[in-house]
């Protein structure tokens, strides 16, 4: 996409996404637009300058110049900042989302990431005793960190945090309720895997869109999300007020559980130590790389968490 | 809050009207792609069909992905009219011709009360009965170029009717839908239709408009002569044969003048038949290529009917003053602003127009980035054009 011409009155560059040529297409009356949202995905308000010498009025000199792109057409790739309404003006601080691996549960691997074993071959060699090939576990026969089991659907579970992380705010002070987030939005590729809670229940994905994006809805009060009430630091990110804790595993597809096309397309190869005794040995696996997006629909906060689904080769 | 939802004073539908000229200037017709080398008929833009039942027209060689469809040409004949009897029969050319007629007729006349397809009618008024155009030479445009409809009175096609095969634009006439835009019809199955009228453009007159003369009109004391009919939604232009044929054919061109003789329509010289003829007696592409040699010049104005929806995006002083931008940030503290009471500021640059799912279905983006504050409001209005 290329900028927008700047030099003149400010126009308005207007385009259908494809998802939402997608749904005019099946002329069902799913076409309705019924909102709106503002978004300043381009700007970087670390250009902010408040020691401008000049004052006020040039301390958005740069962003106020910073060039447009053309509209994308991916509706997954659009609208990723939103701009929010809050009724209080004075606020100082804004919540945010935090990946949360203070758990054993919930940690990543050592190269910051969440492994989804994709078959229970991959997992633990669904346990046997004559094959050690399984990168899951390790030679003890313990979940390795990070590793989510997509087919068993145990393993390591993605948790997230939301609330204002901050030292200069206790976290005994409850967060204002405009701030605590009640949705999340979560984006994930379908071809690839299923959001399940830590139940192993399966959540059903609101739409899933031309690019094969699935986007799940998931409230406060369902299986997936639900208040954070500790104040302790021992299991909290959050450093401040603390709003809302949402967390899921990813259920391997049935193209990943039972193919290796879409990682020959998409992925790589890489080795990663097996369950074999000596701790030592390592077996090949492809490997497809990932993320998964959680964004908050009151807040508009959001994080992305990379994934890998791992599959033995 | 980051989606704001719509009410019904926030969305308005409107209809747009938008016109484009269309110049097809004889060369790309019959010029650039052929010369004295290439014989009419075989240039590079020009694709002809085993069937022979048309003739089409690229604005390049068509073998290229990168050539548009211009027209088609293709010639009818009415089995009522006074060439049919005439038409060779050899390799179908009589039916093609028979069936051409009346496959454009019973789609732009339509039918009778009994059924029988209607013939075209010079005037358009069918009642009254009146003059018939039995042969004509028909014209369908491509859509890419008509758009939803051709705009009226901008059509406008100049042949040269000089008489010599080799200098055939010396004298010319001009065919155009004269005051069509204030009258038309609209008895067609196929939309509404304008009446073509020809005026010769030299000073000498070519054209038979004498009192008493048949199918001459006169509008603003002008004298025309009736050439055709034009479907401006279905984009398909109909000739009378008779404009290139001699008043003693039962055409328009004006015998006696100097020079004006028969039409040499095939070729010079004693090779060269007259367009009676060429119609008779050679097949629908022969006649469509000895036809589109005589086309000077070709114009129209299309038009694209575009139905909008616009969204007024109101952006009140209290709302949308916050962003979720991670550079807005640092660590949880809002970078734009120093204390609690100062304003916040923040920067709009994309509008996401949404269903009730939260599915993106529509973006715009602002040339400029816009500054959001409690200082000020924005009304955007975006635009969808269907």
């Amino acid at each position: 996409m290329a900028f927008l011409d700047n030099s003149g009155d400010i126009i308005l560059d207007v385009v259908l996404t494809d998802h939402g040529r997608k749904v005019l297409s099946k002329g069902d009356g799913s076409f309705q637009i019924t909102k709106f949202a503002l978004c300043d995905e381009e700007i970087d308000y670390s250009l902010y300058n408040k020691t401008h010498a000049s004052g006020s009025s040039y301390y958005d000199l740069e962003i106020l110049q910073t060039p447009i792109l053309e509209a994308f057409t991916d509706n997954a790739s659009s609208m990723k900042t939103r701009l929010v309404t809050y009724d209080n003006l004075e606020l100082l601080f804004l919540p945010v989302m935090r990946l949360n691996t203070i758990a054993a549960q919930n940690r990543q691997t050592s190269d910051a990431a969440y492994y989804i074993c994709v078959n229970r071959e991959t997992e633990d060699n669904s346990g046997s005793d004559s094959v050690f090939t399984g990168v899951g576990v390790s030679a003890d026969g313990k979940e390795n960190a990070g590793f989510i089991f997509g087919e068993s659907l145990r393993g390591a579970a993605i948790m997230v945090d939301q609330g204002l992380d901050t030292t200069d705010i206790s976290p005994q002070r409850k967060l204002d309720g405009e701030m605590r987030e009640t949705s999340f939005i979560v984006q994930l590729d379908d071809r690839l895997g299923k959001l399940v809670d830590v139940n192993g229940s399966q959540a059903e994905p609101d739409y899933v869109d031309d690019d094969n994006i699935a986007f799940y809805t998931l409230d406060l009060g369902d299986t997936f999300v639900k208040e954070i009430t500790s104040v302790e630091v021992s299991n909290n990110v959050i450093k401040g007020p603390r709003g809302s804790r949402m967390q899921f595993r990813i259920m391997a597809s049935m193209d990943l559980n039972t193919s290796s096309y879409l990682f020959t397309t998409l992925g790589g190869t890489d080795s990663l130590t097996n369950r074999t005794a000596n701790g030592l040995t390592k077996s090949s696996v492809v490997y497809i790389d990932t993320t998964v997006r959680i964004s908050g629909v009151k807040t508009g906060a959001f994080i992305d968490v990379p994934i890998r689904y791992i599959r033995l080769s | 809050m980051t989606y704001k939802p719509l009410n019904e004073n926030d969305v308005v539908n409107t209809r747009t009207l938008l016109h484009e000229a269309i110049p097809l200037t004889g060369t790309i017709v019959s010029g650039t792609y052929g010369g004295t080398s290439i014989p009419v008929g075989n240039e590079g833009n020009i694709k002809n069909y085993a069937h022979g039942m048309f003739q089409s027209v690229y604005d390049y060689p068509y073998l290229s992905s990168s050539a548009n469809h211009i027209f088609d040409i293709t010639f009818g004949c009415s089995t009522g009219g006074e060439l049919y009897g005439k038409i060779n029969t050899t390799e179908g050319q009589q039916s093609k011709k028979k069936n051409i007629y009346n496959q454009m007729s019973q789609v732009l006349m339509g039918y009778d009360a009994t059924g029988s397809i209607l013939p075209f009618d010079e005037d358009g008024d069918i009642l009254a009965g009146g003059k018939k155009i039995r042969e004509a030479f028909i014209l369908p445009m491509s859509r890419l170029l008509v758009k939803d409809e051709i705009k009226k009175e901008t059509f406008q096609l100049t042949l040269g009717i000089n008489g010599q095969y080799t200098h055939p634009h010396l004298k010319q006439i001009t065919i155009a839908d004269v005051g069509a835009s204030t009258e038309y019809r609209v008895n067609s199955p196929a939309g509404e239709y304008g009446i073509l009228y020809a005026t010769a453009s030299s000073p000498n007159q070519l054209l038979n408009t004498a009192a008493g003369q048949e199918h001459t009109a006169s509008i603003g004391g002008v004298k025309y002569w009736y050439a055709g009919v034009i479907y401006y939604q279905a984009g398909v232009a109909v000739l009378t044969s008779s404009i290139l044929q001699t008043t003693s054919s039962g055409g328009g061109y004006l015998v006696g003048q100097p020079l004006y003789e028969s039409i040499k329509f095939t070729g010079e010289a004693a090779a060269g038949e007259s367009t009676r003829a060429s119609l008779t007696g050679s097949q629908i592409s022969s006649s469509a290529n000895h036809f589109r040699h005589r086309i000077t010049n070709l114009q129209f104005n299309n038009t694209t009917e575009l139905n909008s929806t616009i969204y007024f995006c109101r952006a009140n002083h209290s709302e949308f003053n916050y962003s979720s931008n991670p550079t807005y940030l640092s660590n949880s503290k809002i970078r734009v602003k120093t204390r609690s009471s100062d304003d916040p500021v923040a920067y709009i640059t994309t509008v996401g127009l949404y269903n009730d799912n939260n599915e993106l279905m529509a973006t715009a983006k602002l040339s400029e980035p816009l500054k959001k504050s409690p200082a000020n409001e924005f009304t955007i209005r975006a635009r969808l054009d269907y």
